[in-house]
Order: structure tokens, then sequence, then C-alpha cells
């Protein structure tokens, strides 16, 4: 049975700009996939273009069987959308809502209205269906806007950022509700600036940067290739060159924020007491000192030199 | 903790409504129209603009220029019969700016991605704009008539009236029209400048003011052949003598060839956004 979501060298230009840069994927049926990427690394243009709302400049991709340039309107009858920033009509009710996404998909009145009856009961907004939207917290926007995507019983979820800006509990219902999703046949792709949430829910991830995937594969497999855990340690700013010179001694240095030094620990925790035998021995005074076992973080570093924006080390 | 492996899987044929539907014009273009009216509901305050411009025009102009009347072979001696269908038209060509302003709001927000994201057919996303234009246009004119009849305009009879509302309804068809070009071409609320300007030129470099007879040099030049002048002289009909067909035509004529114009303006507009 043909992928969900495949792309084969698909490029996407802005005048002189190349946004994406010849990207091949495919994502399996059932499958979240988890599209990670700091700002600007081509996520959403990805996404515009395998949901038909914007032309590749070259390559080609198909969703849900079907070709995203030649037969647009055929993949829009099978995906459902929730775009960043949840744009819903603030003037209008959910109920509003949820029936003129029924009319934009061909629903009749009945089907529609019980329909989103359902929906609106699923994701928790029953009591707030009559509101007008303007009224409605950041979680439930997302909420009503992940149940107008599923109006239509997609065979495809795009999710873009769906928990960008969403307090830590709206974030965890969100999840949940992708994972219910997902159990029920639906394949979701997802992107995210957040690792945890791709590592949360993604059974495998890609790694945008500067229009080309990075890196891919399922989050284990990831972690595992980045190899020895993250040694992290600050000092003060007289003593940087020094401890920088004994660490080099355990592993090679990784990218770290400015005044903080990190390695790949070779061998692993176990040469933890070593580093610190050395380190005093060169009377280096350790403000702070962490391991950590390799992250998605750690992953994307590696794999691009920086960390991701927004992320904590 | 990653997420385990997945293990059900379903055809993606079957899961979705869609290849069932098929998604018609009327009904989306309708859908969107309903919401233009829910938004004006929840938000009176902005029709005050569509109502207060063509009713300030209008005592404007009738004051203003009242002398005009005394023109030798001036069609009417009462200056409410000249400018109350002109004020009608105005106030039809400004709905269509609130048309573009709320399209590009969409466009701005995101919320337009959720219409070009339905497998509904695209002419719908024009039709839809397009016809809360004329719903747009009868709140002025519901408005501005009956205020010109009741400060001294004549009725101009059930026909004049429904040539009136025809012509009204046309003007913000392409002002609409003309909005969305503009609109879908820019993606952006500051295209509504250059909207605007196009709507007042055309309307000011015709025979909204005065007859074509007072006009001179390039004025006089530019009215001749702005369609609008043909669409007011159709439209002033009722109020300045009987219904002719030889006034009729010509703003049909105009009506048809620029509502054509004007809406391959917009559609290749669409067309450019969705590249």
């Amino acid at each position: 049975m043909e992928s969900p979501i495949e792309a084969n060298g698909l490029r996407r230009s802005f005048g002189d700009i190349e946004a994406v840069c010849g990207v091949d994927l495919s994502v399996s049926q059932g499958e979240i996939y988890g599209f990670l990427g700091p700002n600007g690394a081509g996520k959403s243009t990805m996404v515009r273009m395998l949901t038909t709302l914007l032309k590749p400049s070259a390559g080609r991709a198909r969703v849900a069987g079907f070709d995203v340039a030649t037969e647009a309107d055929e993949v829009r009858r099978r995906i459902g959308v929730a775009l960043q920033d949840a744009a819903i009509d603030p003037l209008m009710t959910g109920n509003e809502l949820l029936h003129l996404q029924a009319t934009l998909h061909g629903l009749g009145r009945k089907e529609g209205k019980e329909r989103g009856r359902e929906l609106l009961d699923r994701v928790g907004l029953t009591d707030a269906g009559d509101r007008r939207v303007q009224t409605y917290s950041g979680g439930m926007r997302r909420r009503l806007d992940l149940a107008m995507s599923l109006l239509h019983q997609p065979a495809v979820l795009f999710l873009d950022e769906p928990t960008t800006g969403l307090d830590p509990s709206s974030r965890l219902n969100l999840w949940e509700e992708v994972r219910r999703l997902n159990t029920e046949g639906t394949t979701v792709f997802l992107t995210t600036q957040y690792l945890e949430e791709a590592d949360e829910l993604a059974h495998r991830v890609g790694i945008i940067d500067g229009g080309l995937i990075v890196r891919e594969g399922t989050p284990a497999e990831l972690k595992a290739a980045v190899g020895s855990p993250t040694l992290r340690i600050d000092v003060s700013p007289d003593q940087f060159g020094t401890a920088n010179e004994v660490l080099g001694r355990f592993g090679e240095q990784r990218p770290a924020r400015e005044g903080r030094l990190a390695i790949g620990l070779d061998k692993g925790a176990s040469r933890l007491t070593d580093v610190v035998r050395a380190l005093d021995e060169a009377n280096v005074s350790v403000l702070h000192m962490e391991l950590d076992a390799p992250s998605l973080d750690d992953v994307f570093a590696e794999a691009t030199g920086r960390r991701l924006e927004g992320q904590a080390e | 903790m990653s997420a385990s492996t997945p293990t059900r899987t379903t055809n993606v044929q079957q899961t979705a409504l869609g290849p069932e539907l098929h998604v018609r014009v009327g009904p989306v273009a309708r859908a969107l129209v309903r919401r233009s009216l829910v938004a004006i509901t929840r938000v009176p305050s902005a029709l005050v603009p569509i109502l207060l411009m063509p009713v300030f025009f209008m005592i404007a102009f009738t004051g203003s220029y009242s002398a005009i009347t005394n023109i030798p072979g001036f069609p009417t001696d009462n200056i409410f019969n000249w400018f109350v269908p002109y004020a009608c038209v105005q106030g039809a060509a400004f709905a269509g700016i609130g048309t573009g302003f709320s399209t590009a709001r969409d466009i701005e927000t995101g919320f337009y991605d959720r219409l070009l994201l339905a497998p509904s057919s695209r002419a719908s996303l024009i039709l839809g704009p397009v016809g809360t234009s004329i719903v747009r246009s009868s709140f002025p004119f519901l408005t501005v008539l009956p205020l010109g009849l009741l400060l001294g305009a004549d009725f101009p009879g059930v026909l004049g009236l429904l040539i009136l509302a025809f012509t009204s309804a046309t003007v913000s068809i392409m002002s609409g029209l003309w909005a969305l070009g503009v609109v879908f071409r820019m993606q952006t609320q500051r295209s509504l400048g250059l909207v605007q300007v196009g709507i007042f030129a055309t309307l000011f470099l015709s025979i909204g003011q005065v007859p074509l007879a007072v006009m001179r040099g390039w004025l006089h030049g530019a009215a001749r052949v702005n369609p609008t002048t043909n669409l007011l002289r159709m439209a002033r009909q009722g109020f300045l003598g009987g219904v002719t067909w030889e006034l009729t035509w010509p703003g049909l004529v105009a009506a048809i060839l620029v509502v054509s114009g004007l809406g391959l303006f917009a559609v290749s507009g669409f067309r450019k956004m969705e590249k």
C-alpha cells in the first residue's frame, strides 16, 4: 500500500531564497511523524506544500495517494490541517465555525451538526460551543482548531506546531488527543519546535535545517547514534581555557551556550570521577556540573552544530 | 520516552469522507455571505463608515452643488434627483472596499488558509465575497434612498427604483472584484489604499458630480470613456425622467464589460496567490 505522505526532491524557492532544498520523505500508514527544526528551517513551507497551500518549485509529493500539485482537491478531501496560530474567526462561535467547516467540506447540515457535536464533546468544548471564540483561552482555540480539522474524518492529519504557546496542562491534553487519534488509525504529520513533544509523540522524527532533512529515524535510533552522554560544566570565565583543555582529554567538544562547556563523555558515566579529579588537579572550581544521556537536542546539535531555539540546555 | 511503533493500519481511501463528496459552489458561497452577516451583527459599528460616507456625500454635494441646477440644459431642477442615485452607487462601491478589507484580514490572520484547504470549488471563494459585497451594498442603499426621498428627491417609479437597485448591486460586484483582485495580489490590508484610490478615481472621474456637457479638457475625456458614466446614466433615469432603452443598454454593456474584466482580474489574482 502507498505511503500516506511521500515526497521526492521537493523544493520551494521564494525569489533567490531556497526555503526547501530537495526533501525526500516517506511517512508510513498509522505513523506519527515528528518534523523538527528551528524557526526558518523550512518546516512550515514543507507543510504548506504537502497540504496544497503552496506549489512546489520542483520535485513531487503525494499525500493520501494523490499528487499535491496536480490532484490538490483529492488531497484536500483526505487531509485535516491545524495550522500554526489556530487562525479562527474570533467573532464566530465554536458551533458556527464547525458549521462553516462542514459546509466547506460538503457535509450535509444534519451530518455536519452531528459530527460537530461529537467533536466538541471529544475535545471538551461542548459547553463553550455557543460562545464566541474571542472568549476562548489559547488551549480552547487549539482544541477547536483540532476539532475543525477532524470534521470530515481525514486519513492524514497535519499539525503545525499545535502546542506553541500553550500551558503545560493544555499541551498534555492535546498530546493525549493526538495519541488517541493515532490509535484510531490517523496518520499524523506533526511539526514542532519542542523536542520533548517529538520525543513523546513521534514514532519517527525528521530534523530539518536550512531546507534539508539532516537526520531521520526513531527517537531511540537518533539518540543512540549520537553516542556518548553530554557532560556540561560551568566555570568562572578566568578558568574557562584551563577547563576546556582538561575536558578535551575526555571527549569531543559539543555545542553549548556561552559561558558553558560541553563534551561528549567518552565511555560514559564511568569516566565522571576521572573528569572531576582532573579538574581538581588543574585547580578548576566547578560552579555547576551535569551529565545528560543523549536527547533529541543533542541529536539536533550534532546534526546542525547548534541548539534548537528556545530549548533549555 | 518514545512512542511505540504503530501497529494499526487503516486504508487511506476508506477513512476519508472526501471521495464521496462533491462540494458545490452555492452552499459554500452562501456560507461565506452568512459569515459576513454574522460579523456585521456582532460588530455593527463596522457598518458606520459604509452608511455615513454616502450620506455625508449626498448632504455635502446637494449643498455645495445646488446651483448647478441653474445651468441651462441641466436635466433636473431638483438637486436631490441628481445626487441621491450617485450616493447609492457610492455606497455600493464602498461596500466592495469592506469586502476587500475582510478578505485581506482573513489572509493576514491565516483564516483564508482554512478556505483554501477546503476541497470546495475555487469559484466559491470569489463568489462568496462578491455576494457579501451585494449584501453590504444593500445597507447604504436602504439608508440613502429613504433619506434622499425624505429630503426631497422625487420617487423614481418602480422601474426606476429597480434599475437603481440593479446598478448599485452591479457596482458593488465591480468594486468587490476590484478589491479582491488587488488584495489577492498584495495579500495585505495595506493594499486597501490602492483599492480606495481606484474606486474614488472611478467615481470622481465620471458624471457623478456634474453632467458631461459642463466638463472641460481631460476631465471631459476621462468621464466620457469611464464606464461609470454609463452606469450612472442608467441609475439616474427614474429620477431624471422616464426609463428608456437608450440610456439602459449602454449601462448594461458597461456592466457586462467591466464585471467580465474585473472578474478576470480577480481570478488571475487568486491564481497568482495560489502559486
